[in-house]
């Protein structure tokens, strides 16, 4: 019995030897991808067994951040550091990667079925295959607002009138929260979008090349609004709120307005509250012509990788299936991308958005400034869960801006000392 | 019995193996990375001295962080070591009411530390949560536990010790037990008190325990992560984070790998030194009979 056992034992190691020898000859990718909640991991293992249908002599096998505590660009940091980095990846802040040499350049013409691929290059090598363009603005509740005889705010003077009527009627004027970190960041990037970016888009190549500081007028004018706002005008539970909380706070008609971004309208498309949701852009001084965009998200491919074709060919797969893709775009909401127009089942207000912009002055979002514009390694996390937290429970805002700067220079010595 | 060498090594080996893969070389390497200036994630750094630990002890960020620690660390060591000696001599009697005490403390220990802080999280909501609810049902006017950081991490504190009192219950009982009923008897018929014979007879000799439970408390104090991370991510700006927390902050979220070694292989001297005086200080005032 033991010898039949034995006999057993050294046939199943012999042939796991033989088929893992075989299997080694099998073109094998790995996809890190950004699992939430409107991207779940069967959307993401739907593109691959799509691609892999068409390609049977691939395989993709998908990988994504573990838990919602640790961040995609966290998750992908651990995986470089243990040599396990992707070979593609949903790609956040390449600015925290390239430095390091973990990403592949695109060569030219390889993204020319995107509207714009040199969006976001640094040092004149795009790294990034930018998937989706999302803005950030105000939702508002229009009965509410009708309510109180509010009109949509022009300027910023106008919407603070607006807050104080809010707050005369009891009701939350902006649903803010501050315990998941990010959400607030998005109000701050509005307002630096308004008074910096708009004057000067490029202001982050500035920064980077040390011509001008964080604490600068445009700026410390950004961030008091901005304090203003969650001070006065976001209730009395900013610390406690997570995000799921704030738009909780909204959608129930606790609270006026929403200051998000785009993908909120996947939640408005669910139809689930009883009010009509209008948008609108902060405004500036003078008027309401600009809007932050963020274009720092897309796919991008590891180094190391064996296979740079295969990845390519499966990144052009992703943008030119124009089902999946549109899948994509209608899980947020999103604005598409690529030259080729792509429709997918639009909401009104996403609709209504689009045609408020298009007369609008793009900027990127002030924390996610892509290519050469886009912040130092670490200071993309230091803004929003340091530096516009501080500033929302009260903090000096120059102080604040001049910790931010200082923070730049020890960013700045690593990459010099590792150069 | 006679021990053979060779025997004995390879019995020790696995555990040795285990403990040089996961601790000493992790340790030796946070040793070295404390002296880069390592991102993390590049393939080449460089030797910088101690110029990470020069900016350490000149960071503002890391004097909060350890004065947070030393909050949760004080407060939780209190809870565990005073009310677990407290409950233990009120619940260290044999009926049903002490058994169902004892078990419903002990509950919680078996809990994740993610999960408990995510259940503590709901219950302490400002809006919604059920403490407050409850307030609202008394006509009483509700707490926000995140009205300023050291609120929140005194509550935080108390979600900790309510987590783990069970186990440290659980050794102050079984150190109780171990005291023989012949010394209670004699004292009584000496005429002491309950007090007297808590005093000179009960509290001596649970020092064994006291010393395994006041180091394990603080050690655990001192590397508290899962709960501040789940209830406030070390927020609003870093005012509730934990060394730990920063550390790993700094090494995740900065790219400063070779500072975040140098943070950690601070807190593990900490540790290291406030173990040896906590257990000289108990060892010494250990009764043997």
């Amino acid at each position: 019995m033991k010898k039949l056992l034995s006999l057993i034992i050294c046939v199943l190691l012999v042939c796991g030897t033989v088929c893992t020898a075989f299997a080694a000859d099998e073109t094998k990718i790995v996809f890190c991808v950004n699992i939430q909640p409107q991207l779940p991991l069967e959307f993401w293992q739907s593109i691959a067994d799509r691609y892999m249908a068409a390609n049977p002599d691939v395989k993709v096998e998908i990988i994504g951040n573990p838990s919602s505590n640790v961040t995609l660009p966290q998750y992908e940091k651990t995986l470089l550091a243990t040599d396990q980095f992707p070979d593609i990846m949903v790609m956040q802040n390449p600015a925290d990667f390239v430095p390091s040499g973990a990403l592949l350049a695109f060569d030219e013409g390889d993204l020319d079925y995107l509207t714009d691929p040199n969006v976001g290059k640094i040092d004149g090598k795009q790294y990034v295959a930018n998937y989706k363009k999302q803005i950030i603005g105000v939702f508002y509740n229009k009965d509410m607002f009708a309510a109180n005889g509010i009109e949509v705010p022009q300027t910023y003077q106008e919407m603070i009138d607006a807050s104080d009527k809010l707050l005369e009627a009891g009701i939350i004027p902006f649903s803010i929260g501050l315990k998941d970190g990010w959400p607030q960041g998005q109000l701050a990037n509005m307002f630096a979008g308004t008074d910096l970016l708009a004057k000067d888009p490029h202001w982050g190549a500035k920064r980077n090349a040390d011509e001008v500081k964080f604490n600068n007028p445009d700026l410390v004018k950004a961030m008091e609004k901005y304090q203003t706002i969650c001070t006065k005008y976001a209730g009395p539970n900013i610390t406690g709120l997570t995000y799921t909380q704030m738009l909780e706070q909204f959608f129930t008609g606790k609270a006026a307005m929403l200051p998000i971004g785009s993908w909120v309208n996947a939640e408005v498309a669910k139809a689930e509250q009883d009010f009509e949701v209008g948008w609108f852009p902060i405004p500036g001084d003078e008027d309401a012509n600009v809007v932050s965009v963020f274009v720092n998200e897309g796919l991008s491919i590891g180094a190391d990788t064996k296979y740079p074709e295969v990845c390519k060919d499966f990144i052009h797969f992703f943008f030119t299936d124009k089902e999946l893709y549109g899948e994509f775009l209608k899980s947020e909401q999103l604005f598409s991308t690529t030259k080729e127009t792509v429709e997918y089942e639009m909401i009104p207000l996403r609709k209504n958005m689009e045609e408020q912009i298009s007369t609008m002055q793009e900027v990127e979002g002030f924390e996610s400034m892509t290519g050469d514009d886009a912040f130092l390694p670490g200071l993309k996390d230091y803004f929003t869960n340091k530096m516009t937290q501080n500033i929302a429970i009260g903090a000096d805002v120059a102080s604040e801006l001049d910790a931010f700067d200082e923070e730049w220079e020890i960013a700045k010595e690593a990459i010099d000392d590792a150069a | 019995m006679k021990h053979n060498k060779l025997h004995d090594t390879l019995l020790v080996a696995p555990g040795y193996l285990i403990y040089t893969i996961f601790m000493i070389i992790p340790l030796g390497m946070c040793f070295f990375y404390s002296f880069t200036n390592w991102d993390g994630i590049s393939k080449k750094f460089k030797m910088i001295g101690f110029k990470n630990f020069v900016r350490l002890f000149a960071d503002a960020d890391f004097y909060n962080a350890l004065k947070v620690t030393l909050i949760i660390t004080v407060i939780t060591v209190l809870i565990y070591n005073v009310l677990g000696v407290l409950l233990a001599v009120i619940l260290n009697r044999k009926n049903r009411v002490c058994a169902f005490t004892k078990s419903a403390i002990f509950v919680p220990t078996v809990l994740s530390s993610v999960v408990v802080a995510f259940i503590w999280s709901y219950i302490m909501q400002t809006d919604g949560g059920v403490i407050n609810i409850l307030l609202g049902a008394l006509g009483l006017s509700p707490i926000d536990f995140y009205a300023t950081p050291l609120r929140t991490i005194v509550m935080i504190s108390i979600i900790i010790s309510w987590n783990g009192l069970g186990l440290f219950l659980v050794i102050y009982v079984a150190t109780l037990n171990t005291i023989p009923t012949e010394l209670m008897e004699a004292a009584e018929v000496d005429g002491a008190n309950g007090v007297q014979r808590f005093f000179k007879i009960t509290l001596p000799l649970m020092m064994p325990g006291i010393t395994i439970n006041s180091i394990l408390s603080m050690a655990g104090g001192l590397k508290q992560y899962d709960h501040v991370k789940v209830i406030t991510g070390g927020g609003p700006g870093g005012a509730t984070q934990t060394i730990t927390l920063l550390s790993v902050e700094k090494a995740f979220e900065y790219n400063r790998r070779g500072y975040s070694s140098a943070i950690i292989l601070v807190l593990f001297i900490l540790i290291v030194i406030v173990s040896a005086l906590q257990l000289s200080i108990t060892k010494r005032r250990e009764v043997k009979y």
